[in-house]
């Protein structure tokens, strides 16, 4: 839900060619933290969890249109900076599927990435009195919806006045009479059908997370605990651990 | 989700002269069709380029149908878009085209161009955590696939889902997702084994930007061809 389907040539250039350059700002942060880590290790299992994001999105929930991510899941297995190596490669993947246009990788990148990172904040911030399929659970709600309200920012600031792509010829009434009134209104409608049909995948997503998380760390709770994301324990020991 | 199997078959298997032209002339082709779809602000020069995609797909050999039917699936989405502008029919195809021509143009390049080749010659640019990310992530994409659908056959045959029934089928699908990344971490630190004993050291992908052909002239001219009518387009 939280990536955009948006075709090439539709968002105003300003705004995918910052998203490419705040995409290769955090890269670089993110690669910059995982400057200690071992790579040879990571990389099989960075490939395992990207390959886990896509195939998730095969799983489509059709009444409401919203196809799994599993972002936050990645993000909690991962950390931040993996997560958001994992997010690059994803929506690389997904452009050169032609799912997606090319020009948007950028911000694309940028929303399914800071669903990992807030995904895996949320995750090791909530209280360890609540259980992991809760944490996981919350977390996913949450970042979901924080990064649903970034879409939306981000489609309000780009919402291209249709006029801008209507014929010349035999328009220029409608050019005279201004195009402000079918812009706000057309976001709000996209927000009220984002955020509406949003809480219920958010909800789904939430539990299925929630469960896979549990499920992992009742099965190999090494994959939470442990030195896979050596950046987020480096910070804080105490808080690695389902 | 494209049937990656299938395009990486074409890809592999195709000897036209699409198939012959090196990665960068591909890449290139590419980026000047998108620049033609991000610069056209009328239907027709754009339309007039998708028809020329088409027609080089059909003579170079490619699967030009199927590319059409699966470009079909960004249409979907432009036209969602197209109907949240409340724009006329002029706004719809004018989107429509922005979106079905850059993903022909990227259908053309993946039927034709195996996935690893693509992937080696963008390691000569991206970060080496990158490029090895892409690579391993194509390889266990198969994997998954495939254990995907056996988790779906096998979920049916042992009465796990229930029409109807969201909260179970949920937990059981869950579940199965939980189990598949587990059984995945347990083959890729198996397939990182493998790759240490064979020496491997941080690098998987050999970058390679690859050589220029005579062959290259066929797509670089047809990108070119696409975005000087869009921009020269009276």
């Amino acid at each position: 839900m939280t990536h955009m389907h948006i075709p090439d040539g539709v968002l105003p250039a300003w705004l995918w060619v910052s998203g490419f350059l705040v995409m290769a700002c955090l890269l670089a942060f993110s690669l910059y933290r995982l400057r200690g880590m071992d790579m040879k290790k990571k990389i099989p299992l960075l490939g395992v969890l990207s390959a886990a994001m896509l195939v998730a999105m095969t799983l489509e929930i059709i009444p409401i249109a919203y196809h799994l991510n599993l972002s936050v899941a990645t993000g909690i297995l991962l950390g931040p900076s993996l997560g958001f190596v994992a997010s690059v490669i994803v929506n690389l993947m997904l452009a050169f599927m032609g799912h997606g246009g090319i020009t948007v990788i950028g911000l694309n990148t940028i929303l399914l990435g800071a669903e990992a990172m807030l995904g895996h904040t949320f995750f090791y911030f909530f209280s360890k009195r609540l259980s992991t399929y809760w944490r996981a659970a919350l977390a996913t709600v949450l970042a979901l919806f924080l990064v649903s309200l970034l879409l939306i920012a981000i489609v309000g600031i780009s919402h291209v006045d249709p006029q801008t792509y209507r014929h010349e010829q035999g328009h220029e009434a409608e050019l005279e009479r201004g195009h402000e009134a079918a812009v706000p209104a057309s976001l709000t409608a996209f927000a009220v059908v984002v955020l509406s049909l949003g809480v219920i995948g958010w909800i789904i997503e939430g539990a299925i997370t929630g469960a896979v998380i549990r499920f992992i760390s009742q099965v190999r709770p090494d994959l939470l605990a442990h030195t896979l994301h050596k950046d987020t324990c480096r910070i804080d020991h105490t808080r690695c651990g389902p | 989700m494209i049937d990656v199997a299938r395009i990486d078959y074409w890809a592999a298997n195709g000897s036209g002269p699409f198939h012959r032209a090196s990665v960068l002339s591909k890449l290139l082709f590419l980026a000047f069709v998108v620049a033609a779809a991000v610069a056209c602000r009328d239907p027709y020069p754009l339309a007039a380029g998708a028809g020329t995609l088409i027609v080089l797909a059909a003579l170079a050999g490619l699967p030009w149908a199927v590319i059409g039917a699966l470009s079909l699936y960004a249409a979907i989405f432009s036209l969602l878009y197209a109907f949240s502008l409340r724009g006329d029919g002029w706004t719809y195809a004018l989107l429509l085209l922005k979106a079905v021509t850059p993903a022909y143009a990227v259908g053309m390049v993946i039927a034709s161009t195996p996935y690893p080749r693509i992937f080696s010659f963008l390691s000569a640019f991206l970060p080496e955590i990158l490029a090895a990310g892409l690579f391993m992530t194509y390889r266990t994409l198969f994997l998954l696939l495939d254990m995907m659908d056996n988790f779906g056959t096998a979920i049916r045959l042992r009465g796990g889902f229930s029409p109807g029934n969201i909260v179970k089928n949920s937990a059981n699908i869950a579940k199965g997702i939980g189990g598949l990344l587990v059984q995945a971490v347990e083959r890729s630190s198996r397939l990182y084994a493998v790759m240490v004993v064979r020496g491997y050291s941080g690098k998987m992908a050999e970058a390679s930007v690859g050589t220029v052909g005579v062959y290259d002239a066929l797509p670089v001219g047809t990108g070119m061809a696409v975005l000087t009518a869009v921009l020269f387009w009276r």
